[in-house]
């Protein structure tokens, strides 16, 4: 549920929504939801000084019955 | 960002609740009318989704409030006790998804919204508080004709105590750096 609300999130804010690739992975430490957009959408998914991946990371985090969700956005121009 | 509430917009940034106290914009009005709606058929949609993908039961309310499209999401079944997972401790969420939702907005119309997101009453309930608040340190400026300097508070809550401070006919400005910014109402000299 956590990787659909954010493919979501990310989706609506993007110029290329079907660039949009969220997976999921557990950790230890809890989920790991890594984010892949198109580069050009990169600095949409981030924000000005983080703070679009700051409001992402906090409304998965309130959507989460099960503690900690690590919220990744991957550069794939840098992979 | 720490001069004034009233922060010129960035182009593609997200902004703070400062932004709220520019001034309405004189426009057209039917045509202005017709773009908040569109711009809340968009937020609508964005929001509906969300709650149906994470399971919260809640109807969408769109309307246009002073010059700017105002969604709410309501929830009657269980008091809105689902919703409050979306407001957060402190409102850091609604925040959040407020700041989400502009900038969906934004992506589907090309310019940049200053629409208002409300989940459950948390924003209408913490006005009033505030503006209680407001009205107690005016009447104190006013009797003890001293500057008066509230909590610290977000930008959101500022811009609702200067508006109530304005209304009163007195003056206010803030004063410190985020998180510890604070309004100060000025004693008529």
């Amino acid at each position: 549920m956590l990787a659909d609300a954010l493919e979501h999130l990310v989706r609506g804010i993007v110029d290329n929504p079907d660039d949009v690739e969220v997976s999921s992975r557990t950790l230890r430490r809890g989920e790991l939801l890594e984010v892949r957009v198109n580069p050009s959408d990169l600095g949409r998914v981030i924000g000005r000084n983080g703070r679009t991946a700051r409001a992402l990371r906090t409304v998965i985090d309130a959507l989460s019955r099960s503690g900690p969700v690590r919220v990744d956005v991957v550069d794939t121009d840098r992979r | 960002m720490t001069e004034t509430d009233t922060e010129t917009p960035v182009p593609g940034g997200a902004e703070n609740d400062a932004t709220d106290a520019v001034a309405d914009k004189p426009a057209g009005e039917g045509e202005d009318t017709s773009r908040l709606e569109a711009e809340g058929d968009i937020a609508a949609d964005y929001l509906e989704e969300l709650l149906d993908i994470a399971d919260i039961d809640g109807d969408i309310d769109i309307d246009i409030d002073h010059g700017r499209a105002a969604v709410e999401i309501v929830s009657e079944e269980d008091g809105g006790r689902g919703l409050r997972r979306l407001v957060g401790d402190d409102g850091e969420v609604l925040d959040a998804l407020q700041e989400l939702t502009r900038l969906a907005v934004q992506a589907r119309t090309g310019d940049r919204s200053r629409l208002m997101l409300d989940i459950a009453g948390h924003r209408q309930a913490r006005r009033n508080a505030l503006t209680e608040l407001a009205n107690e340190a005016i009447a104190q400026v006013q009797t003890g004709n001293q500057d008066v300097s509230l909590q610290a508070m977000n930008p959101f809550e500022r811009k609702v105590v200067h508006d109530a401070v304005a209304a009163a006919g007195l003056v206010s400005d803030s004063e410190g750096v985020e998180p510890n910014r604070r309004v100060v109402i000025r004693a008529r000299s």
